[in-house]
């Protein structure tokens, strides 16, 4: 399923926490949603499953305006995972998940095959106020993903997992086929990697919107390259790096860290070859989407 | 299928309910207090043993009046709103089903929880009755299902605290000054209402001012099906001013269905606007 944001605005009084915007997410596409907090990016997620309307504008679903039976439709196949949720505590995580597969009408059945997949099986009887944060993350996940939903949105999905947590978290959620996926998160740089597109919001607007090397080649990002020498490296080597397209040129520690464009990074380390100096090794670090995220600010 | 999901939502609420140990300790209070006042109640008279027929079944309807509607206000009063605070209402909203199919489901859930309370309490003391004392059967039992009813209307009225608070602490303030309005304070401002007068209040006025509160339609359909204790409960001098068994059945129910259809209109406004706390 495909969802279109159009013209899509929502105002709280006086203030505007999401302008007017056009996005579209497309059927079987991963969409990482990232910004800071107050950039809107929980409104959106509210508006995209239907638990706040728009003061503007309109969604669309497949095309198709997204009226009361669209909802109903969509709600059938979406997977929500909300960043902030409190399961109650005297229930044990068998039956919470019992619970939510009744509410999706889903074979109950499926709740200990769902549990094992995010490890929970052994802790299935066990009372949710015994969980870890972990624990009860991927008890959030595992609700989510009760009935295989051709959609799934999750609100900061990572927030309290250990690096082993995130990793699993991102083979689950590869499992089960291709289907559209909305992740908002802070994490960028474990995420970015996972999206097939990045939507950065500021002050409720989109500022960037692409795959990862799209958004470097448009906000244009430079590469910074380390370099290791054997010889001087003075002044002469300053401008010969100068002349290969370093913006910048600064000396940090043994290296000299050149500053290169995106656009130019081939041709300059091409360049480094003739140079002049004897390079022992090099390091080429490429932006990381924070940086773009802090660039976009 | 909507009753589906009505029926998944009453059972969780039931099974929540009945884990709420608050729920069992009044409703010892309540199987507790019957058993002392069948027992003990006329002690104070200097009759001793136990106490059977109308002047019990009216100390119980009393005692009801006082516990029944604490009972309802202390389950109802962090409906829906505690599950707002948590996170689970929005996550439930996402899921396919109505508001309508939720809220029916989680006010059907509480009610079940209610009356098992409300049953075990009476249940318990009345099984202890019947065997040590001539307690009324049929009366007894009439007076458990009238105050069933009476639970139902505070349970009613606790979702509509609920939804007009804006989290559980206020909620269950303002349940408290429900109680104490309804139990203590509403005949006492009555009786303080006729003295002024002289006693000269028009008669029907008394007895819509009697409907406004639920406890005393309580009080008078008690009086009106268990007559036989009508002087035990205080109410005979009334006899000119008590409406007919039909309207003050039909104001109890009104009484339900009244504070829950205003719950139930402002919990779809406040979603529908995402104002809910």
């Amino acid at each position: 399923m495909g969802i279109r944001l159009d013209q899509v605005s929502k105002r709280f009084g006086a203030i505007e926490a999401v302008r007017p915007l056009d996005l579209e997410i497309r059927r079987d596409e991963w969409m990482g949603l990232f910004g800071h907090n107050g950039s809107g990016k929980t409104t959106l997620i509210r508006m995209l499953v239907g638990l706040s309307q728009p003061s503007s504008g309109q969604l669309l679903l497949d095309g198709d305006p997204m009226d009361r039976e669209a909802w109903r439709e969509l709600r059938r196949t979406l997977g929500f995972m909300p960043e902030r949720i409190e399961f109650h505590g005297d229930l044990s995580g068998e039956e919470t998940l019992r619970y939510f597969a009744g509410l999706r009408g889903v074979d109950t059945k499926t709740v200990g095959p769902l549990l094992e997949r995010v490890g929970l099986g052994a802790a299935a009887r066990r009372k949710v106020r015994e969980y870890s944060k972990g624990m009860r993350q991927r008890l959030n996940l595992a609700q989510a993903l009760l009935g295989s939903p051709e959609v799934l949105v999750l609100d900061e999905p990572i927030e309290g997992l250990d690096p082993r947590g995130v990793r699993d978290f991102f083979a689950l959620l590869r499992e089960g086929g291709p289907r559209t996926v909305v992740i908002s998160s802070h994490r960028l740089s474990e995420v970015c990697r996972q999206v097939d597109r990045i939507c950065i919001l500021v002050d409720g607007a989109v500022r960037a919107l692409g795959t990862l090397p799209e958004l470097y080649e448009d906000l244009d990002l430079p590469v910074k390259v380390h370099i290791y020498g054997t010889g001087a490296m003075n002044g002469t080597f300053h401008a010969a790096l100068a002349a290969l397209g370093a913006a910048a040129v600064a000396r940090r520690g043994e290296a000299l860290v050149a500053e290169v464009s995106q656009v130019k990074k081939t041709a300059f380390l091409l360049g480094l070859r003739d140079c002049g100096e004897t390079i022992q090794h090099l390091h080429v670090e490429e932006p990381t989407l924070e940086g773009a995220y802090f660039d976009a600010e | 299928m909507p009753s589906s999901a009505i029926a998944t939502v009453a059972r969780k609420e039931l099974t929540d309910g009945l884990r709420n140990r608050w729920v069992w300790i009044v409703s010892m209070l309540l199987a507790t207090s019957v058993l002392v006042i069948a027992f003990f109640g006329t002690a104070t008279v200097g009759v001793q043993g136990v106490r059977g027929g109308g002047a019990l079944i009216a100390s119980l309807m009393n005692l009801a009046v006082y516990l029944v509607p604490l009972l309802a206000l202390i389950m109802g009063c962090g409906a829906i709103i505690d599950e707002k605070q948590r996170g689970v209402l929005d996550l439930i909203l996402v899921y396919p089903i109505s508001t309508g199919e939720y809220f029916a489901g989680t006010f059907l859930g509480f009610a079940l929880a209610l009356a098992v309370a409300i049953v075990s309490g009476f249940g318990v003391a009345g099984v202890v009755l019947t065997l040590w004392s001539g307690v009324e059967v049929g009366a007894y039992v009439l007076l458990c299902g009238l105050a069933l009813v009476l639970g139902v209307v505070f349970l009613g009225l606790s979702f509509l605290l609920s939804l007009l608070s804006r989290d559980r602490t206020r909620a269950v303030v303002a349940s408290l000054f429900v109680w104490i309005g309804s139990v203590f304070v509403f005949d006492l401002v009555l009786v303080g209402v006729l003295i002024a007068t002289g006693g000269e209040l028009p008669s029907g006025l008394f007895r819509a001012l009697l409907l406004l509160n639920p406890t005393d339609v309580f009080r008078i359909l008690c009086f009106k099906w268990i007559g036989s204790s009508a002087s035990s409960l205080g109410l005979s001098t009334l006899t000119e001013f008590v409406p007919s068994t039909a309207l003050l059945a039909g104001v109890l129910v009104a009484w339900v269905v009244v504070p829950l259809c205003l719950s139930y209109a402002l919990f779809q406004r406040r979603v529908a606007n995402d104002t809910l706390t």
